[in-house]
């Protein structure tokens, strides 16, 4: 017996492993294409969109679906494919840049806040309440009046709200992991208090952070849509797909083309997000069971 | 125990159910059934101080609450008793004496007296107040010296209250409109008791005006100002003509988005809207034009420039910009109600005056000025704010706008949308590039638009100032001869928009939708309806 492992498999990290599992699951492998299609769409908008975002064509008004406008026109006769891909790249840059800032600071804090615990965790989780207590549209308002109207500035103002939920739930999953034997095993064989955060404590965690994530990202898109329809966030004649779906709400009975296809592009994303999401959680499972 | 609770429940979704299905069970219904109009009312008030208030929806809740000495006819808008039951013009055209209605209370029951009205007036006038409206009043003896602290004693200015229920009135010179003036809410009187009550005469911020502070002498009395939500007013039975007001109340909803309003209006919510999504104009027009009014509004859809501030502080630039919007594609293809275009800010046939002055609309040679002025091809324009009330239809005018200027001149401009006292606020303090603005005339005659734009006028907002304008706008105020009047107006015009401190854009037009249940209520240019002849009935 030279070796203790007689097939001579190679030892598979655990990232390995759940990547093999997520590409066996389908619908979450469909999530993940139509994401990528849709990024890459928004990341070529500029040189393959069909028409130019802004110019009008008053005369020619809202019409419904054609070869020429394949999702119609707005009332400004503007094309609504372009609008839509356009606005797709405000809604997902706002969507993945305000959660990554969300992402950030809520890991971070919660973590930090739920690992060390004791007067630390009080001090740190009572400012979370603090914040929590501020009405959070006032509190965007005030970070965009204070700096200003500028687009990336909106993607930080939601970030900096959005983490809060993010750092509570990861504090109180920090707290019981903080309990169990292995963690215990990685302070006795010596590993620094980082090492023991980043390596065992985060993987543990990622199955409700990356379920938070999928209903932070809607969530984002949408408050972005509220903020520019306040005149906080983007204006006219820039779009997103939130603004699109509002406007088209308006006239829905006229026009119903205008909020079907906005409608149907975010619900999609939506979805692929969901399925995404779903799919990662269960391949990221540490627990998850070796075959 | 579980089952007769489940029981229960079951029975009162049921009665719930059946209620919300009774066909009393919404507000139109049960309104005409008990006299209590439902009306849609735009933004949230600013203000119900008839001395501080300029919005029109401000206008509509006053003109309920308080009485002037006249009130228009409701159909031909020609001045009749209101609070003053008779008067006597002297034949030199210039001293007015009213005699006022003995039967006059306050919602307070106490009488309304000619010094009320010296007080309001007086009140008006205060520099201190500050109020926008104030030069309405200019046209009396002393008032615009009194107003510039050229003099301090109010005894002066060319009104008096001769005894308990006489006033008289000393005009500096004949003034035709001078009668119209008295039905507009700013010459309105208030109680002198009420507003010491709740701060200083002079206070913009006094609390006089909240519910169960106000006291009126109009036909309605103020009972509810939830912020938002709703205004509410109830019949006075204090009211001099209370036999004449057939409804028992009113209430004001704050709908700013012209859809939602739509929306209630469809589910009979609202007896009347103050507007129809455009969209949904030319539907209403064909399949239910019972409900839709379409009528000529004495008002000018425009932009003002802010003139202090670079780039618009070059009369170049700021025609430019005028000459290069298509209104005529932005009434078709925009608005949809049957506006019609302008070139000038006093609306064609006002009391039958037309402007001669038009500003072209000449895209080469505004582009032509733009390179004059140093920005050929809109080359080292700075990126300027459109500033709009939030409002859809606002917002999709300025968005054609914005392109309109972006194709032709090269400009980038951003738009900015405040909400309706926040705008008015920032418009105030001259913290904008470009604003969005309307004027509906007071009265039926050009100097309500024109005299707007004399120097430091409260309405007048842009900074612009021209010595030979205001001249030309006092001239007319002392001349007698409508002919010679209206020249002066012509050349007042044509300054104004020469120099272009506004961009006119149209002329409006009344659009509403108004349910079949109100009666009482005629079309006339100033849209104006007074309330006490508006009832409720349905229609068998």
């Amino acid at each position: 017996m030279s070796s203790l492992d007689p097939s001579g498999e190679q030892g598979r990290s655990l990232w390995q492993d759940a990547i093999a599992r997520l590409g066996q699951n389908r619908l979450a492998m469909l999530g993940l294409y139509l994401l990528a299609f849709m990024v890459i769409i928004a990341l070529l908008t500029p040189w393959i969109a069909p028409y130019s975002y802004e110019t009008q064509q008053l005369d020619l008004g809202a019409i419904a679906p054609n070869a020429r406008h394949w999702f119609g026109t707005d009332t400004f006769g503007r094309d609504l494919l372009t609008r839509i891909m356009y606005g797709g790249r405000v809604s997902l840059a706002v969507g993945f840049i305000a959660t990554a800032v969300a992402l950030v600071i809520g890991v971070l804090w919660g973590a930090v806040a739920g690992y060390i615990g004791g007067r630390t965790d009080a001090v740190m989780m009572r400012i979370v309440d603090i914040l929590y207590a501020l009405p959070f549209m006032i509190f965007i308002i005030l970070l965009m009046v204070v700096f200003g109207r500028s687009i990336l500035l909106l993607f930080l103002a939601i970030g900096c709200v959005e983490w809060l939920t993010m750092a509570r739930i990861v504090r109180g999953q920090v707290l019981a992991l903080k309990q169990q034997e292995f963690i215990e095993a990685a302070v006795v064989i010596g590993l620094s208090h980082w090492q023991i955060i980043y390596r065992h404590i985060i993987p543990n965690i990622l199955g409700p952070i990356i379920v938070y994530i999928t209903l932070t990202i809607p969530s984002v898109m949408l408050l972005e849509a509220f903020l520019s329809f306040l005149g906080l966030g983007i204006q006219p004649p820039q779009s997103s797909w939130g603004l699109l779906i509002s406007y088209g709400v308006e006239t829905m009975e006229e026009y119903p083309w205008l909020l079907l296809f906005p409608g149907l592009v975010l619900s999609i994303t939506l979805f692929a997000l969901n399925f995404l999401g779903d799919g990662l959680r269960d391949a990221l499972d540490p627990k998850a069971s070796k075959d | 125990m579980l089952t007769s609770l489940r029981c229960v429940f079951i029975i009162t979704l049921l009665s719930l159910l059946t209620a919300a299905c009774g066909p009393m069970d919404n507000n139109v219904d049960t309104g005409t059934a008990g006299q209590i109009l439902h009306l849609g009312n735009g933004s949230e008030p600013p203000s119900l101080d008839p001395h501080l208030s300029t919005a029109v929806n401000s206008s509509n809740i006053i003109s309920t609450l308080l009485e002037g000495l006249v009130t228009p006819n409701p159909k031909t808008l020609e001045p009749e008793a209101g609070a003053a039951i008779s008067w006597d013009i002297s034949a030199d055209l210039r001293t007015y004496t009213f005699h006022l209605n003995p039967d006059g209370h306050w919602s307070n029951g106490e009488p309304v007296e000619a010094s009320d009205f010296v007080y309001a007036w007086h009140r008006l006038l205060m520099p201190e107040l500050a109020a926008e409206y104030s030069y309405q009043l200019f046209v009396l003896e002393n008032a615009e010296a009194f107003y510039k602290g050229d003099i301090t004693d109010f005894n002066q200015v060319g009104v008096k209250a001769i005894d308990r229920l006489t006033l008289q009135v000393r005009l500096k010179a004949p003034t035709p409109y001078f009668l119209s003036l008295l039905s507009h809410a700013s010459t309105f009187p208030v109680h002198p008791e009420t507003v010491a009550a709740y701060g200083d005469i002079d206070d913009p911020g006094n609390l006089w005006t909240r519910a169960g502070n106000f006291v009126g002498n109009g036909p309605f009395i103020l009972t509810e100002w939830a912020l938002n939500r709703i205004v509410r007013v109830e019949k006075n039975s204090h009211y001099w003509d209370a036999d004449t007001v057939a409804l028992e109340e009113i209430r004001f909803y704050p709908i700013d988005n012209l859809g939602t309003e739509e929306r209630m209006f469809r589910s009979k919510t609202l007896h009347l809207t103050v507007g129809v999504p455009e969209e949904k104009i030319a539907r209403y027009a064909k399949d239910k034009p019972e409900l839709i009014n379409i009528s000529p509004y004495l008002g000018t859809y425009f932009y003002r420039f802010n003139v202090n501030k670079a780039p618009f502080d070059d009369s170049r630039v700021r025609r430019a910009l005028s000459m290069s919007i298509d209104r005529q594609q932005i009434v078709d293809a925009v608005t949809k109600g049957g506006q019609i275009p302008t070139y000038n800010l006093t609306p064609a046939n006002t009391l039958g005056y037309t402007a001669k002055a038009a500003i072209p609309f000449d895209i080469p040679a505004a582009r032509q000025l733009m390179a004059e002025a140093g920005y050929p091809q809109g080359k080292g324009f700075p990126v300027v704010e459109l500033l709009y009330n939030t409002s859809e239809g606002h917002r999709k005018i300025a968005i054609a706008i914005q392109q309109m200027w972006k194709l032709a001149l090269g400009v980038e401009i951003r738009l900015f949308n405040q909400d309706w006292k926040a705008f008015l606020e920032t418009e105030k303090n001259g913290d904008f590039a470009i604003a969005r603005g309307g004027w509906i005339g007071d009265y039926v005659d050009p100097n309500t638009f024109l005299d707007m734009f004399v120097s430091n006028g409260g309405n007048n907002r842009t900074g612009w100032s021209n010595q030979k304008y205001d001249q030309l706008i006092q001239q007319a105020g002392r001349t007698a001869g409508t002919d010679q009047r209206f020249e002066q107006f012509q050349q007042a015009e044509k300054i104004l928009i020469d120099d272009s401190p506004i961009i006119p854009i149209y002329t409006y037009t009344a659009i509403y939708l108004k349910s079949t249940d109100v009666k009482g209520w005629y079309n006339n240019v100033l849209n104006a309806h007074p309330i006490k002849y508006v009832y409720l009935q349905r229609d068998d």
